[in-house]
């Protein structure tokens, strides 16, 4: 790794040979994507901090504050005492909302949702809780490693049939998943690969919630998969599959998808999955580098993605809320679409312009009115409530800062002043108004 | 985008404006009208799609009962012949499909058999893909057929080109239009904006998206101009659904189960005379690969139970004419069980139609059971000749325009 050259081409550093802006604009655009959502106090700290300083931080773990461990730790085992799924979501909606690591909360979910496995089929609080620490474990870290761990994950075997595979009866559920959805993507294997693949696996069962290798069910025989030929096990297979080129495009695409753009161009992915092949599947310098890439602050892909739910809900939450009811806001994103712990199929959440309907939208507007009413799912944080005096203008302008990235049509600013003058009220009335229009503008879907 | 004047049209069906007249002036398009078999105008014909999520296994739901191979290859699974709802000398229904049962002896339900698609692909995502886009070469398929039949449709009635989700998590890709926006409806609570500041909230946040979107002059749309339209499409939907529970009432006893729900709804919206006339639902828990039987069974009687309700409510509206309905799903099982009492993904397989027009019955022929590619049915009815008997013989969209080339409909229609 220490061989690498710096990157170049359109990732070449943003702050590299030419004079760079950073304001509030660009470090809103870094937070916004590499955490679920920001509060006013982090996004004055990123803008003193510049960008190397922001990823620095993003990417090196930080201390937890006492509290946030105290809390954490008793909702862990709560959601391990009453075995309830329910319980494990609000466990890991406070810690993207309120872990000093946001960055390795959101490539957790980046994660869940690539190895997307559900509880309505594992049912096992446990289970599903030693895949999450997995992919926070690994999950800054090496992907070969991740992809190995997941291979001998009990959610997953329960999840894709493992102890359906046995040595007269391969069951091909997992192997076409790690070509398909894992690690390679279609067009990248053939069917005999699969059926070949699923043999290998074969024997690769749980038992008492364990990984149990059933020698007795495990086909030791030749198998012939991406044309090379060998008396491979489950390991052998994941390798074979990590050699193949496909398997550093196939990341790099999901990751530009996820961080920069809705569709990444085929030169991007070629950027990116070659930066992914240097590194050796090391994540940590490969987002390092994107996050201070030129490509990420391009201006055509500044408010190019549609917020999931999750960065809709816990984002706003993050940027607006000092205390939440947890057990509403699970289903609230479960309404929304984006019930974590339970992704409607092993292909996850496609996302983007999917998120939208009627309904959801509906719902995402009902959500504003919800929060700025500051009652019932959330209270205002007192920085909030406190910007609430003052004129129209600097009211609006502060809140245009934190919730739509300071960049905001003339126009635009001008309807949502107008809003805030002929509202009725008191200052924390008006300011309420206001919160609820911004959060349901078509622009605060955007990020 | 669009271009102006039917931009202003598309502002002008968003807007409330409650006198949509329906079925006023005969639709010069209609150039097939004389092969057209129903007797109801065109413009009230309303299409129901039930998509069987996760690959139905059609040799379970119209059992081969007579062929000695369907016995063999399903020695644990297979449905014994006493129990099999005979329907002629060769076919039967599954034992739970007493609903159907009826349907098929008053003569309205159609049976087609052997549908599929050539080099079929057995991973679900891929191959719900090409049966909702009805491109099987498009790895990446941006709309669905349903979808490109709106947009034929919005550029001549844009008054009859809105179609409806009922309870899916996400909109299906056979209704995905870079144009069109259809909603999801998952429950009818889910259209209704919470008060509080509520009424200004409606008031300026329409102005500002419809008021943005008609200055918007780019021909590629972005997600903020998508975003727009579908805020615009939000807001008046709710406020078309917000007053109609309360004109509906039917002496049929609907299932209580999630299928017979949304069918009632849509059975609702229809007496409501809305203008929805393309409905999707989605019926899951179809990948039946261990232990099927109990699972395949609930999933049948939910199925038939549902339709037939339906349809006992649409005579009672006197709407039946109106309507057809049909199940798809995205293969059939592979004809020899596995080890888990169970069946992996296939290819070919059946679908159902409840036909308004009294084509019921069989259609197409059954694939051989001994003749069989990797393990699975030949189709030999193409998905698209399904498609092409209800987009030309049923919603008058001319099939060719949307499925990119001509596939003989059939007649079930």
């Amino acid at each position: 790794m220490q061989n690498v050259v710096p990157p170049d081409g359109l990732l070449a550093p943003y702050n590299g040979n030419r004079e760079r802006v950073w304001t509030a604009r660009e470090a809103a655009h870094l937070l916004a994507r590499a955490q679920f959502g920001f509060s006013p106090t982090e996004l004055d700290r990123s803008v003193a901090d510049g960008l190397p300083g922001t990823v620095d931080r993003l990417l090196t773990p930080q201390p937890e504050s006492a509290e946030f461990q105290q809390s954490e730790t008793v909702l862990r085992k709560t959601a391990l005492a009453t075995g309830e799924i329910a319980d494990l979501k609000i466990w890991w909606l406070y810690r993207m909302w309120s872990s000093a690591n946001p960055l390795a909360e959101k490539v957790a979910l980046f994660w869940h949702n690539h190895f997307a496995t559900s509880n309505d089929k594992v049912a096992s609080v446990p289970q599903m809780l030693a895949q999450n620490d997995l992919i926070r474990a690994e999950g800054l870290g090496d992907f070969k490693r991740l992809l190995h761990g997941m291979a001998r994950d009990t959610a997953m075997l329960v999840w894709l049939d493992g102890n359906a595979n046995r040595k007269r009866h391969p069951n091909e559920n997992f192997a076409r998943e790690i070509m398909e959805l894992f690690a390679l993507g279609v067009g990248n294997y053939t069917e005999k690969d699969i059926q070949e693949a699923a043999r290998a696996f074969s024997g690769w069962h749980v038992r008492e919630g364990a990984f149990w290798f059933n020698q007795l069910q495990h086909d030791d025989s030749a198998k012939t998969v991406f044309g090379k030929t060998g008396n491979y096990d489950g390991a052998s297979i994941v390798d074979l599959c990590l050699a193949q080129p496909a398997c550093s495009r196939f990341l790099a695409n999901k990751l530009l998808k996820t961080f920069v753009c809705p569709e990444p161009s085929a030169a991007m992915i070629s950027a990116v999955g070659l930066r992914i092949q240097q590194y050796d599947y090391a994540m940590t310098p490969v987002l390092r580098e994107l996050l201070q890439s030129q490509l990420f602050y391009d201006t055509d892909f500044r408010k190019s993605l549609i917020k999931s739910p999750l960065d809709l809900v816990v984002g706003s939450l993050r940027s607006l809320a000092a205390t939440v009811k947890w057990s509403l806001i699970v289903k609230r994103l479960a309404d929304l679409g984006q019930d974590i712990f339970e992704p409607p199929s092993v292909k996850g959440w496609e996302g983007g312009r999917l998120w939208i309907n009627s309904s959801t939208l509906l719902l995402r507007t009902n959500f504003a009115t919800e929060i700025a009413s500051g009652e019932q799912i959330c209270t205002l944080l007192k920085g909030i409530v406190d910007g609430a005096e003052g004129a129209s203008e600097s009211v609006v302008a502060r809140l245009e800062r934190l919730l739509l990235e300071g960049d905001v049509a003339p126009a635009l600013h001008s309807e949502i002043l107008t809003h805030h003058q002929q509202s009725e009220g008191e200052a924390t009335m008006k300011l309420r108004s206001v919160l609820q229009l911004m959060m349901s503008l078509p622009e605060y879907q955007l990020y | 985008m669009l271009p102006s004047s039917s931009r202003r049209e598309f502002l002008k069906l968003l807007g409330v404006t409650g006198g949509i007249s329906l079925g006023a002036l005969p639709p010069r398009f209609l150039v097939r009208a004389a092969e057209s078999p129903a007797a109801i105008s065109y413009d009230k014909r309303v299409m129901v799609l039930i998509q069987l999520a996760g690959g139905n296994d059609g040799l379970n739901t119209v059992v081969p009962y007579a062929d000695p191979a369907y016995e063999k290859a399903r020695p644990g699974i297979g449905i014994p012949k006493p129990q099999v709802l005979k329907l002629n000398g060769e076919f039967g229904l599954h034992p739970s499909l007493t609903g159907l049962r009826e349907l098929y002896d008053e003569g309205k339900l159609a049976i087609v058999q052997g549908v599929g698609y050539p080099n079929p692909d057995r991973s679900h995502f891929r191959s719900m893909d090409i049966w909702q886009s009805a491109q099987p070469e498009n790895e990446t398929p941006r709309d669905g057929w349903l979808g490109r039949g709106l947009e034929w449709r919005f550029e001549k009635r844009p008054e009859l080109a809105e179609g409806l989700t009922i309870g899916t998590d996400k909109l299906p890709l056979a209704f995905a239009s870079t144009r069109i926006n259809v909603p999801t409806l998952r429950r009818l609570e889910d259209f209704q904006l919470i008060d509080g500041h509520g009424s200004a909230l409606n008031r300026d946040l329409t102005r500002i998206a419809q008021k943005r979107l008609a200055e918007s002059r780019d021909s590629a749309i972005g997600e903020l101009d998508f975003l727009r339209r579908a805020t615009t499409t939000a807001l008046t939907s709710a406020d078309r659904l917000k007053s109609l529970s309360s004109a509906y009432r039917t002496t049929v006893s609907y299932p209580s189960t999630g299928l017979a729900n949304r069918l009632k709804l849509i059975a609702q919206m229809l007496t409501a005379d809305l203008p929805t006339r393309i409905f999707f639902v989605s019926l899951d828990g179809f990948d039946t690969h261990s232990q099927q039987q109990p699972g395949h069974s609930a999933l049948m009687a939910e199925l038939s139970g549902a339709i037939r309700a339906f349809e006992q409510d649409l005579v009672e509206h006197k709407l039946s004419d109106r309507v057809c309905l049909a199940t798809f799903s995205e293969f059939g099982r592979r004809v020899a069980e596995n080890g888990s009492l169970g069946t992996d993904h296939g290819a070919a397989s059946m679908l159902f139609a409840l036909t308004p027009t009294g084509k019921s019955g069989f259609h197409g022929q059954h694939p051989s059971l001994t003749d069989l590619t990797d393990g699975d049915l030949k189709f030999n009815i193409d998905f698209r000749s399904v498609y092409a008997t209800v987009l030309d013989r049923w919603l008058e969209i001319p099939s060719q325009n949307i499925l990119g080339s001509k596939f003989d409909p059939m007649g079930f229609i």
